[in-house]
């Protein structure tokens, strides 16, 4: 009787095994093609900005393949094999590791920061360049160009398009000085709020530190950083607090689901401001947002990455973008994916062998790219962290129920309208 | 199971990184790993029938503890992981005198423990000191002085080391007087108190134990991913994570959790597989609610049980 | 909300853990019906309400049924692999992102001297207690209503009278599933919710229900507004991030001090 068990268990265990083994067989196709390995998470709570990366990528590498693929390499296509991670950092692990298994050369990836890290450790654990499309937290990169300026690590792997918290920081601080300068005020009252958590929490810190920095002549009230627990159910007495504060400017750092009640609450408490300046979040300006909240996000100014409109490349993309995925704007997520496959077969171009990762580094990190459709303040190009010092936000405004870039002057579209009308 | 099945067993799991790719190899290692962690819950919800869904919170409490020494202070998480499996015994021990001084039974514990676990979560998502709700970000040096592996391969035998570990703790302490005391302190509670025994001391030593354990693993959990963040290792989701694999492999079984652990983290795997290519979301949560609605009503002691019945039958 | 939750309690001892996922479909199904029909929740609420009465006999009738003599672990298992089901459901058929109904109402504040009141949250105020009210009429003064109240206090004392307990246990069941549909709609224009909300409601009703008190509807009442109030206050002089944090601080106080709550009876 036990023994039979014996038997079977061991049976199963090695079948499962054996399954298991065998399960991603990568069937070599018959014409070779370069794979690079999309993480994103398409599923879950980041699901919709996760499938926009997606897209954004597919498309690029179509636009890559119909333009003859890689040129110096005999026209080698590229090839995408795609990864969720549910935006569980296990899964980026376990995806980074399966794509890799099936013959995946180059990563991409992966929106949060935590899947991020994790692919992060295979892309050094089995020399794997990978290109960072989004994914804002500082160390991700540091991290690595600490280990190897330590000799801990010979090479770094890890390189990423996309502002760090950081940089959203320093960008917003700035743009919020011009604008201000610009609309010729001097507000000493911004109050800053944001949601709790991750994201909301890098943000702010990012922000707060710039401010310190550049001591601009316009103040924060800095003692009083309003944050609420995201998602929230009820914001009517941070509001409240808000209000006592008699803020001059309100700088919302938002998710979808806070916006949704923060900016009617604003109206319902009826808050004066000059207007509210976002120093960068999601929430203030996609298609769901806008529909939700109508008026209410009407002159709402943020700081986001934000596609450059005004290259006929860009909206030629963007309206293929939004067939494809039935009505949504090509915006950050879209963008910076189709850019970072962009960067990537620029670097394959220029790559000395394509079967050698450090050859494939080596190409990457000297990249200096400037067909990029995403507003960047200069050519791609990475520095000793790995990160791009020129990917930049842009301020945009909702102008007409319509998100459109306003600062910097070069990147407008429309006229800055600050301070608000009055009601 | 008999000693020489066991032997076969775990020579099998011994040889299998020899044979398997990364992927799967990374498949396994999430078992093992899991399996461990739904053993450590097994001392405390299976034998005793405490049931806690609150334990990522002592994943967290051991992965955060040594990820921070290590940061900060240098200690190598060798070390740091025992200190981290101390503070989440010690974190135990207070959830356990609050919840077991004050009689707290089924639904009310269960309670407590989400509270405690949340409250964990919150104040961690509030720390600066500890990343706040960003976390921590494990620089990834493959220095094995730093608990960290260049080859996956290590991994995954410290995985295996640990499952056994946590299952030889659970089989030492069935076989033990402790054990049958845990048994019945799970069956009736009551009838233990009316004859003499300290239930209270039993209890505490199941729920401390249990909490060292499911600590170091937090810290196999932060070495491995390279980055902890409150939501997902205090979050409920780990918990459930926790307790399902030994309530549908079988609580109070020494092998029920492992089968379990072998059972669902590759169903979660290809369900993930499978309906994330058509953008299905947390369809393997919507499985693991139906798994759990069928065990509990047709298969109430879970899958082993139910499986050595039917071989012992056969 | 909580006062289904105690009702449930109250009468077959089981623990819904599916409480907040129910109420999340409720606001779901008033989502639907403002959006496809243009229903106003305001209105719809009562058709929720019907909805998950039914949702709340079938899970009682095929699940719970089965297991009200098993120990309690299983039920609380069971009912987590249910609000599993349910939450994930939603978000497999709604998506992630969090939904929200414009409802005219919504829009609209008071102004009553110096204060600010909030339309929307005042309806709602005013229907729960009507709702309430009515829920106690129908305890306490209907043939129905006063087998509910015998089966919860005394279920071999209601069999020997030849009450049919397993319909008492569904319509139990249906009626607590009846407040939070109703819960939900009225609550989707004020609150944006999502798939996952259904956690944080579920704590908030146990909060409640267990400093009220389990099986008592006044305690579920009085809990509610307590909690409210405490809440708000915190947020007021604590950080309000930490908001969380005192509802969870609270329950756990609660939990050690008075499990049976203020107005509830002793857990048999």
């Amino acid at each position: 009787m036990t023994t039979r068990l014996t038997r079977r268990t061991f049976l199963a265990t090695a079948a499962a095994g054996a399954a298991v083994a065998g399960f991603p067989l990568p069937l070599r196709a018959q014409a070779k093609t370069f794979k690079i390995g999309a993480v994103h998470p398409v599923t879950g709570p980041l699901a919709e900005p996760g499938q926009a990366c997606r897209l954004g990528a597919q498309m690029a590498v179509e636009a890559v393949n119909a333009a003859g693929g890689i040129k110096s390499k005999g026209g080698l296509r590229l090839e995408l094999i795609v990864g969720d991670t549910q935006t569980k950092p296990e899964n980026g692990r376990v995806e980074a590791e399966r794509v890799v298994a099936q013959g995946a050369q180059m990563l991409l990836g992966s929106f949060d920061s935590g899947s991020t890290n994790a692919m992060v450790s295979v892309a050094q654990q089995r020399r794997v360049p990978f290109l960072i499309d989004i994914a804002a937290a500082d160390p991700i990169t540091a991290n690595v160009a600490k280990s190897v300026k330590e000799g801990q690590q010979k090479v770094q792997y890890v390189y990423r398009n996309f502002p760090t918290g950081s940089g959203f920081g320093r960008g917003a601080v700035r743009y919020f000085t011009e604008i201000f300068a610009e609309a010729k005020v001097t507000p000493t009252r911004v109050v800053v709020m944001y949601c709790n958590d991750l994201f909301g929490q890098n943000q702010s810190r990012g922000f707060m530190a710039a401010y310190k920095a550049a001591k601009p002549a316009w103040q924060v009230v800095e003692d009083e950083v309003i944050a609420w627990p995201e998602p929230p159910t009820d914001l009517s007495t941070e509001v409240s607090k808000l209000k006592s504060l008699k803020p001059d400017v309100i700088a919302p750092i938002t998710r979808p689901a806070s916006a949704q009640l923060l900016l009617p609450e604003i109206r319902k408490q009826r808050v004066e401001s000059l207007g509210i300046v976002g120093p960068g979040s999601p929430g203030l300006y996609e298609a769901g947002q806008l529909a939700a909240l109508k008026e209410d996000l009407e002159y709402v100014l943020t700081s986001v990455p934000w596609a450059n409109f005004k290259n006929p490349k860009t909206t030629g993309v963007a309206e293929a973008y939004r067939k494809r995925s039935n009505g949504k704007t090509f915006d950050t997520n879209s963008g910076y994916s189709y850019d970072a496959v962009f960067v990537i077969a620029d670097t394959l171009e220029r790559a000395a062998k394509l079967d050698d990762p450090d050859a494939i580094v080596e190409a990457l990190r000297t990249t200096n790219y400037s067909a990029g459709l995403m507003q960047y303040g200069g050519p791609i190009v990475f520095n000793e962290l790995g990160d791009n010092p020129n990917a930049i936000p842009t301020m945009i405004q909702i102008l007409g129920q319509k998100p459109v870039a306003v600062w910097p002057r070069e990147a407008a579209v429309q006229k800055l309208v600050f301070p608000r009308p009055k009601a | 199971m008999k000693p020489a099945a066991l032997l076969v067993a775990v020579a099998v799991l011994l040889a299998l990184p020899a044979v398997l790719n990364a992927y799967a190899l990374t498949i396994f290692i999430l078992i093992l790993f899991y399996g461990f962690l739904a053993q450590a819950w097994n001392i405390l919800g299976g034998y005793t029938g405490q049931l806690s869904v609150g334990h990522a919170a002592f994943v967290g409490v051991g992965g955060y503890t040594s990820a921070v020494l290590a940061a900060n202070w240098a200690i190598t998480p060798w070390l740091g992981m025992f200190v981290g499996a101390g503070l989440a015994a010690v974190l135990g021990a207070i959830i356990g005198y609050l919840g077991f001084r004050f009689g707290l039974r089924g639904f009310y514990f269960v309670l407590l423990t989400v509270a405690f676990a949340e409250v964990c979560r919150i104040l961690v998502s509030n720390i600066d000191a500890l990343g706040g709700a960003l976390g921590l970000y494990i620089t990834f040096t493959g220095n094995p002085r730093q608990f960290q592996f260049q080859d996956q391969r290590v991994y995954y035998y410290i995985a295996l080391a640990l499952m056994l570990l946590a299952t030889a703790v659970a089989a030492l302490i069935e076989r033990r007087r402790f054990g049958i005391y845990l048994t019945a302190i799970r069956e009736d509670e009551g009838a233990c108190e009316a004859l003499g025994v300290d239930t209270f001391r039993y209890k505490m030593l199941a729920m401390v134990v249990s909490s060292f354990l499911t600590g170091l693993g937090g810290t196999f959990y932060a070495f491995y991913l390279f980055s902890l963040q409150p939501n997902t290792v205090f979050g409920i989701p780990l918990s459930v994570e926790i307790i399902i694999r030994p309530i549908i492999g079988g609580a109070g079984t020494l092998l029920g959790p492992i089968l379990g652990s072998f059972i669902l983290t590759p169903l979660a795997e290809l369900s993930r597989q499978y309906f994330g290519q058509s953008g299905l979301h947390g369809a393997h949560l919507i499985v693991y609610g139906l798994l759990l609605v069928s065990v509990v009503l047709f298969l109430p002691q879970g899958a082993y049980p139910y499986l050595r019945r039917l071989f012992n039958r056969a | 909300m909580a006062v289904g939750l105690t009702l449930i309690f109250g009468v077959m001892r089981v623990v819904n853990f599916a409480h907040g996922d129910m109420m999340v479909w409720g606001m779901y199904l008033a989502f639907v019906l403002a959006t496809r029909i243009g229903l106003d929740p305001y209105l719809s609420f009562v058709l929720c309400a019907a909805a998950l009465f039914l949702l709340g006999v079938a899970v009682q009738r095929g699940l719970v049924d089965r297991i009200v003599d098993a120990p309690h672990e299983m039920q609380i298992l069971l009912m987590l692999g249910v609000a599993l089901v349910l939450e994930n459901l939603a978000l497999a058929v709604f998506g992630p992102e969090p939904a929200r109904i414009r409802s005219l109402l919504a829009r609209l504040t008071w102004e009553v001297g110096p204060l600010y009141v909030d339309v929307a949250r005042l309806v709602t105020f005013v229907v729960a207690i009507v709702l309430t009210l009515a829920l106690w009429l129908f305890l306490f003064r209907t043939e129905l209503g006063r087998l509910i109240r015998a089966s919860a206090d005394n279920p071999y004392g209601a069999l020997v009278i030849g009450a049919d307990v397993r319909r008492i246990y569904a319509a139990a069941f249906g009626i607590g599933a009846a407040c939070v549909g109703a819960a939900g709609a009225l609550v989707a224009p004020i609150l944006p919710f999502q798939p996952t909300t259904g956690l944080s409601l579920s704590v908030t009703s146990f909060n409640i229900v267990i400093i009220g008190g389990m099986g008592s509807l006044v305690g579920a009442f009085i809990g509610g507004l307590l909690v409210s109030v405490a809440e708000s206050l915190g947020a007021v002089f604590l950080k309000p991030s930490l908001k969380e944090l005192f509802s969870f601080g609270l329950l756990i106080l609660i939990l050690l001090l008075r499990p049976a709550g203020l107005f509830g009876k002793r857990a048999t």
